[in-house]
C-alpha cells in the first residue's frame, strides 16, 4: 500500500466521522494554538531585544573598565590612559577606541539655561550606530568645529517639542571652575592675615614636648586644608563656549553606555574636560585620583578615564577581543556576550512556556488514543477484511498511524493559525495600553519560521505518538476472529 | 519421492483452548488438490470446514500439521510473507460479504489490489472490467447496503477474482442468498473453475457440492470422513 494511498483511505476514514474527527482535531488545534501564541511572546521579546541591540550596533560594542570598581585607575596600576586607548585601537577586530568623557556645564539656550551634562566625542565615534540615530540634523563634521548634538531629553528639559527648529541655533555651554591656584591663594591669604596670631599662640618652651608638637601639627595642617578647600571651591573662574546645534540625537535606552544630553566635538570640549573642578566636591577626588588635579586647561596628558568604549569588526569573534582586552589588565564588558547570556534567559524562558502547551498537547493526545481505539472497535471487521486481501502488520499499523498523523496536521496547521490570531490580537492589546502609558510601542509577538516548524512538527510527532498503542493494536487484529465478526 | 499436487495438507491439526476445555476444531486432515480443481467442503456446522479454509488460506496457523504449497509450508512463512500470498495467489469470498460498508462497488474492488503492487491507474481499469465483466457496471458507484445480496456476493467474487489469483476459497458463499441468486452463484463459481482458477467451496449443500466441484469431502468434529484419503 503506498503512501498516498494509505493517506487517501485515512482521510476517507476521518471524513466518515465528522463530529468526532472534528472534536480531536480541535483538542490538538487548542493546544498547537496555545503552544504558538505562548511561544511567539517569547520569540517576540527576544526579536525585539535583539533588533534593539542591532540597531544601536552593541553587538559590535565593548565596553571596557579598569580593574577596580568605580575607579580610573586599576588596583594594580593599570589606568586608562591615553597611551592604554592607543593600545586597544590597535588590536585587531578594534575598529575605534574612545574614552567617556564628560563634563558638568551650565547649558543656555535662549531664555533657558539648564544645568546639564556634557560629552566629548571624536567623529569616528559618531558615525558608530551608537550615536549615528538622528532625530533632525546631521552629526558634526569635525573634531575641532563649534558645534553640539543634543539629545531629546534635553530638548525635553528646555521644553522644546519640535527638534527641527532648534537646528542651527546656539547653544551656550559654560563652565565655574576651581583651580590649584585659588586654593592656595586662600591659603596665603589665611597665613598673610592669622600668621602674627599664629606664632603668638605658639608656646615656645612646649615645642620640645613630642605631644604638643604633635597636637599643633595637626590643628595646623587642619586649619590649612580647611583654607585651601574654601579657596578651591569658593573662588571660581568661568570659562564658556558658544556652539551651534547640528544635530538632535534619539534617545534611546543603552544600558551601560552612558550618552549625556550633549555631546560636543572631541577637540573643542578638551578645554572644559581637562580643566580644574566645577564645583562638585567628588570631582576632586575623582581629580586627584584620575592625575588631573594639577592639569592646565587642554592639558591631556596623564589624563585617566573611567570607562573606554569600543567599536568591533563584526567578523572578529568578540571572545577573541575580550580576551585581549583582559590580557592588557582590563575589564571588558561586550553587549554580544551579554545578548548571549539573555539568548540563555530566553530559552528557559521559551521552554516554560513551551511546557504548558505540551501540557495541553498531552490531553489532546489522550483525545487522539480514544478516537483511534474507538475506531479500531469500530472497524475490526474492516481490519480483518483488509488483511485477508493482503494486508500485512505494518500496512495495518501505518493506516491508523497516518489516520492520527493527520489529525495531528490539521490540528497543527489550523492551530498554527489560530495561535497567530491570538498573538495578534494580546499585541493589539499591549500596544494600546503602551500607548495609553506614554510609553513607545514595540511588537512583542513574533511568528517566526522555526516556530512554525516546531509546532508543526509538534502537532504531528505528538500525534503519531499517541497514534502507535491503537495502531499496534490495530495491527495485531486476528483476522479470522474479526471476520468471523458478530 | 516428489509428488504433482500443487497444494496439499499434512496432518492438519487446529486446537482451541476454551477456558479448561481444548476444542479440536481440526484434527488431523489430509487433503491435495491440484491446479485447477474445484473442491467441494461440506459439513455440518462446526465440523471445521471454514478452519481448514482459514488454515489453508494464511489466515490461521495449526497446532500442528502443515499447509504446503508448491512444497513450501505455509507455517515456515512469516507474517508478512502469508500477506504477501494473501495478496498475490488467494481470493476468498465470505457468506457473509464481508464489503466494506462506506465504499462504492468500485471501491470495494480496488481495496483488493492495494496490496499487490498494481498503480492506482491500473487498479481502476481492472476493477471496472471485472466488475462489468460480473454484470454490475451500473452498480459501481452504489455502496453494499444500496446492492441486493446476490449482487453483493458478485461485487465480493469481484474484489476476490480482480487480481487473477491462483485458488479462490470461498466460505459458504450461497448461505445467505435465495435459491435464484444461489444458483447463479455457483455457476458464476464454474466459470471461473472452467477458465483455470482453483476453487475450494466451503457449503453445507452437498447436492449443490457434487454438482459442481470435481470433488467433495464431508467433515465431521474436524476430521475427513468421507472422500479425500490419500493411497
Amino acid at each position: 500500500m503506498t503512501f498516498r494511498d494509505l493517506v487517501a483511505v485515512s482521510l476517507g476514514n476521518l471524513m466518515r466521522m465528522k463530529l468526532r474527527t472534528f472534536l480531536t482535531v480541535s483538542g490538538v488545534l487548542i493546544a498547537i494554538a496555545a503552544f504558538v501564541s505562548m511561544l511567539s511572546f517569547g520569540a517576540g521579546n527576544q526579536a525585539y531585544i535583539s533588533k534593539q541591540f542591532d540597531e544601536l550596533g552593541l553587538f559590535n560594542t565593548m565596553q571596557v573598565y579598569p580593574k577596580a570598581k568605580n575607579d580610573s585607575v586599576a588596583a594594580d596600576g593599570k589606568a586608562l590612559d591615553n597611551s592604554a586607548i592607543e593600545r586597544l585601537s590597535r588590536l585587531p577586530g578594534v575598529n575605534l577606541a574612545y574614552p567617556y568623557d564628560a563634563f558638568s556645564v551650565s547649558a543656555q539656550m535662549g531664555d533657558s539655561t539648564i544645568s546639564a551634562k556634557a560629552q566629548a566625542l571624536p567623529t569616528g565615534a559618531i558615525k558608530t550606530k551608537l550615536f549615528s540615530q538622528l532625530q533632525s540634523g546631521t552629526p558634526f563634521s569635525g573634531d575641532s568645529t563649534r558645534q553640539a548634538m543634543l539629545t531629546e531629553s534635553f530638548l525635553k528639559k528646555i521644553g522644546v517639542t519640535d527638534s527641527d527648529s532648534i537646528i542651527g541655533k546656539t547653544i551656550i555651554i559654560s563652565m565655574k571652575i576651581s583651580t590649584i591656584d585659588s586654593g592656595f591663594g586662600y591659603v596665603l591669604k589665611g597665613l598673610r592675615e592669622q600668621g602674627a596670631d599664629l606664632i603668638e599662640k605658639i608656646e615656645f618652651d612646649s615645642l620640645l614636648h613630642a605631644n604638643y608638637r604633635n597636637r599643633l601639627i595637626r590643628s595646623e595642617a587642619n586649619s590649612v586644608a580647611k583654607q585651601f578647600m574654601n579657596g578651591f571651591l569658593n573662588a571660581r573662574e568661568t570659562i564658556s563656549d558658544t556652539l551651534k546645534v547640528c544635530g538632535i540625537l534619539q534617545q534611546k535606552r543603552m544600558g551601560r553606555i552612558k550618552i549625556e544630553s550633549i555631546i560636543v566635538p572631541a577637540k573643542t570640549a578638551l578645554r572644559f574636560s581637562t580643566t580644574g573642578i566645577s564645583g562638585d566636591p567628588t570631582q576632586l577626588f575623582e581629580a586627584m585620583n584620575s592625575g588631573t588635579l594639577f592639569a592646565e586647561p587642554g592639558d591631556t596628558d596623564g589624563r585617566n578615564f573611567p570607562e573606554v568604549t569600543l567599536d568591533l569588526d563584526p567578523r572578529v569573534p568578540y571572545k577573541q577581543i575580550k580576551d585581549s582586552v583582559e590580557a592588557f589588565g582590563f575589564k571588558a564588558f561586550s553587549f554580544a556576550e551579554q545578548f548571549d547570556e539573555i539568548r540563555k534567559m530566553f530559552i528557559y524562558f521559551d521552554m516554560a512556556l513551551a511546557m504548558i502547551g505540551l501540557i495541553a498537547l498531552t490531553t489532546a493526545s489522550l483525545g487522539i488514543v480514544n478516537t483511534m481505539v474507538m475506531s479500531i472497535l469500530e472497524r475490526k471487521r474492516e481490519i480483518g477484511v483488509l488483511k485477508s486481501l493482503g494486508a500485512d502488520d505494518n500496512d495495518i499499523r501505518f493506516l491508523f498511524l497516518v489516520e492520527s498523523g493527520v489529525i495531528g496536521s490539521i490540528g497543527a496547521v489550523a492551530g498554527i493559525f489560530l495561535g497567530w490570531l491570538i498573538s495578534r490580537a494580546a499585541s493589539g492589546v499591549a500596544q494600546y495600553y503602551m500607548t495609553r502609558q506614554g510609553l513607545p510601542t514595540a511588537e512583542l509577538f513574533a511568528l517566526p519560521p522555526w516556530l512554525i516548524l516546531i509546532a508543526l512538527a509538534i502537532g504531528i510527532v505528538v500525534s503519531v505518538l499517541a497514534g502507535l498503542y491503537p495502531a499496534t493494536r490495530a495491527a495485531h487484529v486476528d483476522p479470522v476472529e474479526a471476520l468471523r465478526g458478530e | 519421492m516428489a509428488d504433482d499436487f500443487w497444494m496439499k495438507t499434512n496432518n492438519l491439526r487446529r486446537y482451541y483452548r476454551r477456558g479448561q476445555y481444548e476444542v479440536k476444531a481440526l484434527d488431523g486432515v489430509n487433503l491435495e488438490l491440484r491446479r485447477g480443481d474445484f473442491l467441494g467442503i461440506v459439513g455440518a456446522s462446526g465440523s471445521g470446514k471454514s478452519t481448514l479454509l482459514n488454515l489453508m488460506a494464511g489466515l490461521d496457523t495449526p497446532t500442528s500439521g502443515t499447509v504446503e504449497l508448491e512444497g513450501r509450508q505455509l507455517s515456515t512463512m512469516s507474517r508478512q510473507e502469508l500477506a504477501r500470498y494473501r495478496g498475490h495467489k488467494v481470493g476468498i469470498i465470505f457468506q457473509s460479504f464481508n464489503l466494506i460498508s462506506h465504499y462504492s462497488a468500485l471501491q470495494n474492488v480496488e481495496t483488493a489490489l492495494y496490496f499487490n503492487d498494481t498503480s492506482r491507474r491500473e487498479r481502476k481499469e481492472m476493477a471496472l472490467m471485472v466488475l462489468e465483466k460480473l454484470g454490475l457496471a451500473d452498480r459501481m458507484t452504489h455502496r453494499p447496503a444500496d446492492l441486493s445480496g446476490g449482487e453483493q456476493q458478485r461485487v465480493a467474487i469481484a474484489r476476490a477474482i480482480v487480481k487473477n489469483p491462483e485458488i479462490l476459497f470461498a466460505d459458504e458463499p450461497t448461505g445467505n442468498l435465495d435459491n435464484e441468486n444461489t444458483l447463479q452463484i455457483t455457476k458464476l463459481l464454474a466459470e471461473l473453475n472452467q477458465g483455470g482458477l482453483t476453487i475450494v467451496m466451503v457449503t453445507h449443500n452437498l447436492e449443490m457440492a457434487r454438482e459442481y466441484a470435481h470433488s467433495v469431502v464431508r467433515m465431521h468434529y474436524g476430521r475427513v470422513v468421507e472422500g479425500g484419503e490419500r493411497g
